[in-house]
C-alpha cells in the first residue's frame, strides 16, 4: 500500500511516542475542566437513552 | 526506538498525523502552514464523573514546553486542524468506547468555530457518534445553525443500550 491508499482510508495511523506521558499528570487546561465539571453540577449530562425519532 | 503504531478508524477528510502515549489520552500533532510549523497538543482530562473526559487543544511553545489554548495561531488550516481533532476523538473513543467526550471553545469564537467543524462534517460524524449541543442550560440533539455553549460526544458502539 503507498502513502496516497493508505492516506484515503478511513485508517489513520497513531504513532505511539511516551515523551507525551509528562503532560498526562500536568494539571492542563484546567478551566475547561473546571467548566465540564460546573455543566455536570447544573445541568448534568443528556439522557443517553433518548433517542432522536427519525 | 521503533515506536509501535496503533491504526484506528476515522473519517475519509484531510488531516495532520497523529502522535499519543500509549494510553492514548494525550495526543500531538503539528499544524504546517504559512506562520510556520506549530506543534498542538489535545488532551483528553478526567472530570469529577468517571467515563466524561474534557477535550482541550492548545498550542505548545517548543522552548518552554508550556501550553496555551487562547492562542490564534492563523495558520490556514483551521479546517484541517479540526479534523484532525475529531480523529484524535475516533482515537480516543476506540480505546475508550464507553466514554463521554465533552467539549467547550475558550472563547466564544472558538466554540462557534466548533460548531461549524461539526456541522460540516455532521452527517459522517452522526455514524459512528451521538452528538449533543448545550443550549439554554439544557441539552439537545445536536442541530445545524444553533448556537451552542458545548458539545458532547458519545460514541455509538454494540455495548451502549438504546
Amino acid at each position: 500500500m503507498n502513502i496516497n491508499e493508505l492516506n484515503k482510508r478511513k485508517t489513520p495511523v497513531v504513532v505511539i511516542d511516551n515523551s507525551l506521558k509528562k503532560y498526562k499528570d500536568m494539571p492542563l487546561f484546567q478551566d475547561k475542566v473546571h467548566k465540564a465539571n460546573e455543566m455536570l453540577k447544573t445541568i448534568g449530562l443528556p439522557d443517553f437513552t433518548k433517542r432522536k425519532a427519525k | 526506538m521503533k515506536h509501535p503504531i496503533l491504526e484506528i478508524r476515522v473519517m475519509n477528510i484531510d488531516r495532520y498525523n497523529l502522535t499519543a502515549e500509549d494510553s492514548l489520552t494525550v495526543f500531538e500533532f503539528v499544524s504546517d502552514g504559512p506562520n510556520g510549523r506549530l506543534a498542538k497538543i489535545i488532551k483528553f482530562s478526567e472530570t469529577n464523573l468517571k467515563g466524561l473526559y474534557n477535550l482541550a487543544f492548545g498550542d505548545k511553545d517548543l522552548e518552554t514546553g508550556d501550553l496555551n489554548d487562547l492562542a490564534v495561531s492563523n495558520n490556514g488550516d483551521s479546517e484541517k486542524v479540526l479534523a484532525t481533532i475529531v480523529s484524535a476523538v475516533y482515537a480516543f473513543t476506540d480505546c475508550y468506547p464507553n466514554s463521554v467526550v465533552y467539549a467547550t471553545g475558550s472563547t466564544k469564537a472558538r466554540t462557534r468555530l466548533y460548531r461549524m467543524g461539526i456541522t460540516k462534517y455532521l452527517d459522517e460524524v452522526k455514524k459512528d457518534f451521538y452528538i449533543y449541543g448545550q443550549h439554554n442550560y439544557d441539552w439537545e440533539f445536536f442541530e445545524k445553525n444553533v448556537d451552542y455553549d458545548a458539545f458532547i460526544a458519545k460514541r455509538k458502539n454494540r455495548n451502549f443500550t438504546i
